[in-house]
């Protein structure tokens, strides 16, 4: 018996002298991001997915975590995949994104690219107005169960691995990474692309247009894909996603060195 | 800033399609595995130091780690290094030997190395086990005061760890501890176990228990005697590199 969950592992796929390292978002596992990870490894690049901590085992793993904790798990990658090659990309998924911006304002990158990444809390109803009490309410209220999934392809919701739940004290550390991340971003400044869909019913486009016209970097540029919910590395519009991500990566490669 | 202290990062140094998954001790750092993942690499072989979660950061964040992260980031270093080798052997200091030893039980490896491991842990920490939890919240944390037992001073000097041990942590070992024990009779693949008589964390039957307790018909066991208990970075580490490169050789069947 293993303690991370089937289908939840990390991956790695050697390859050439451009590195991607690929991190998931909230609640969810390297799975999100593994067809990407297949489809960059094919275009010969090397391929590095990491786990954030409390991710993929247990949902009170996940309520024992605090953000800083996933920011770790990034930068572990980061150090795992510097000797593997020249020029490191970093691509995250939502959450992931947010982890792979703060780091970008640390460490050398030379290449973001962000998927359906959050700006601010969500408009839940109340959720702004509960949000500083969270860690209180969370020594005593359950994990939030999540709803049916809301997908454009359906069979694809089907293969996700993740949990059913979001515990409050996370929720709370998602609050708490994105006050962090906000002043950051006008300290990253490596070529950036940023990719959201026009249907993602989680966090609205808006939000990627506040990340762009926050970002330090000269170069970047905004991609919106359509029929796809907040999961666009999985959804209807991958292939949109994976297409975009792969010429962004290409751009990064030296011919004839 | 980076979340992780200076020198406390994992490495991953590329080479060939033998992998050596390299795992750190209690409270340490990765930095306990780098020289002998360098040696390691520099034999040819593929080699993966990983970063125990609550280790490297801040000694808070150890004491919300549970037994089961340290699986699970061991898990984590096994499907990266197999991303890149058809063959991995592990190889675990102290609390890494502990984790070594209960996934080789679980998992077909080529070999697994356990350096400075413990048999079972002092028998004040089993006394304090039943109340160690609600107790760990008032006392968290305990400042050992033990005389060193490095014999290579220089090296000491560079020894990244937490001078403070997070006494839930400990529990935590404790715990992990057991499950080794009732693991190695499990365990199948070629072993090989270093110990040094020097170290004054883990007395030197402790080595013949654990000998005896593996499950396995291809087992070693080797000494050292002018190291502490931090074999891979003390006074006899060429020693023991060597004792762990001719093991990886042997098992892999791969020239260096």
């Amino acid at each position: 018996m293993t303690m991370t969950m089937p289908g939840a592992e990390t991956f790695f796929f050697p390859g050439g002298k451009v590195g991607c390292l690929l991190t998931h978002g909230f609640t969810a596992t390297p799975q999100e991001m593994h067809e990407l990870g297949t489809r960059l490894a094919s275009q010969g690049h090397t391929i590095l997915g990491v786990r954030l901590f409390g991710h993929g085992t247990r949902l009170e793993d996940m309520a024992r975590s605090r953000w800083p904790d996933w920011l770790a798990s990034v930068e572990d990658g980061y150090h795992l995949l510097r000797k593997w090659c020249d020029q490191i990309i970093v691509i995250g998924f939502s959450t992931g994104g947010c982890l792979s911006l703060i780091m970008a304002a640390e460490l050398p990158v030379d290449g973001i690219v962000t998927l359906s990444a959050p700006y601010q809390l969500p408009s839940i109803p109340y959720l702004k107005q509960l949000y500083p009490i969270l860690p209180a309410l969370s020594t005593f209220v359950p994990p939030i169960r999540k709803g049916p999934p809301v997908w454009y392809d359906m069979e694809a919701a089907k293969s996700r691995v993740q949990y059913d739940a979001y515990p409050m004290r996370s929720v709370y550390e998602f609050g708490a990474m994105l006050e962090d991340m906000r002043p950051r971003l006008s300290k990253v400044t490596a070529p950036a692309l940023l990719i959201h869909s026009l249907d993602d019913g989680f966090i609205p486009p808006s939000d990627m247009q506040h990340i762009h016209d926050s970002l330090g970097s000269t170069e970047k540029r905004m991609v919106h894909v359509q029929n796809s919910n907040h999961i666009i590395t999985c959804d209807a519009a991958r292939e949109d996603v994976f297409r975009e991500t792969e010429s962004f990566v290409t751009q990064f490669v030296k011919h004839g060195a | 800033m980076s979340r992780i202290l200076d020198r406390g990062e994992p490495f991953f140094y590329p080479g060939n399609d033998v992998g050596c998954l390299l795992v750190h001790g209690f409270p340490g750092a990765p930095e306990e595995m780098r020289w002998l993942g360098e040696h390691l690499a520099k034999q040819g072989y593929t080699t993966l130091g990983i970063r125990l979660f609550g280790h490297a950061t801040h000694p808070d964040d150890l004491t919300r780690a549970r037994w089961q992260d340290w699986m699970a980031n061991l898990e984590d270093g096994y499907h990266w290094i197999d991303g890149a080798c058809s063959q991995v052997v592990l190889i675990g200091l102290s609390l890494g030997g502990m984790l070594t030893l209960n996934f080789a039980s679980k998992t077909p490896l080529v070999g697994a190395v356990a350096m400075a491991t413990p048999w079972e842990l002092p028998p004040i920490v089993e006394r304090l086990r039943p109340i160690v939890h609600p107790l760990s919240k008032v006392w968290r944390f305990r400042t050992p005061s033990e005389p060193s037992d490095w014999r290579d001073k220089e090296a000491e000097k560079l020894h990244l760890y937490y001078p403070v041990q997070p006494l839930r942590g400990i529990s935590e070992v404790y715990d992990l501890n057991a499950e080794m024990r009732s693991s190695l009779k499990h365990i199948e693949c070629p072993v090989t176990l270093i110990y040094s008589t020097g170290d004054l964390t883990v007395p030197t039957d402790h080595a013949q228990q654990i000998y005896a307790a593996l499950g396995t018909q291809d087992k070693t066991l080797s000494w050292v005697e002018n190291s502490g208990h931090v074999l891979p970075r003390d006074a006899e580490r060429e020693k023991v590199f060597s004792t762990i490169t001719d093991f990886v050789h042997r098992v892999t069947g791969d020239a260096p």
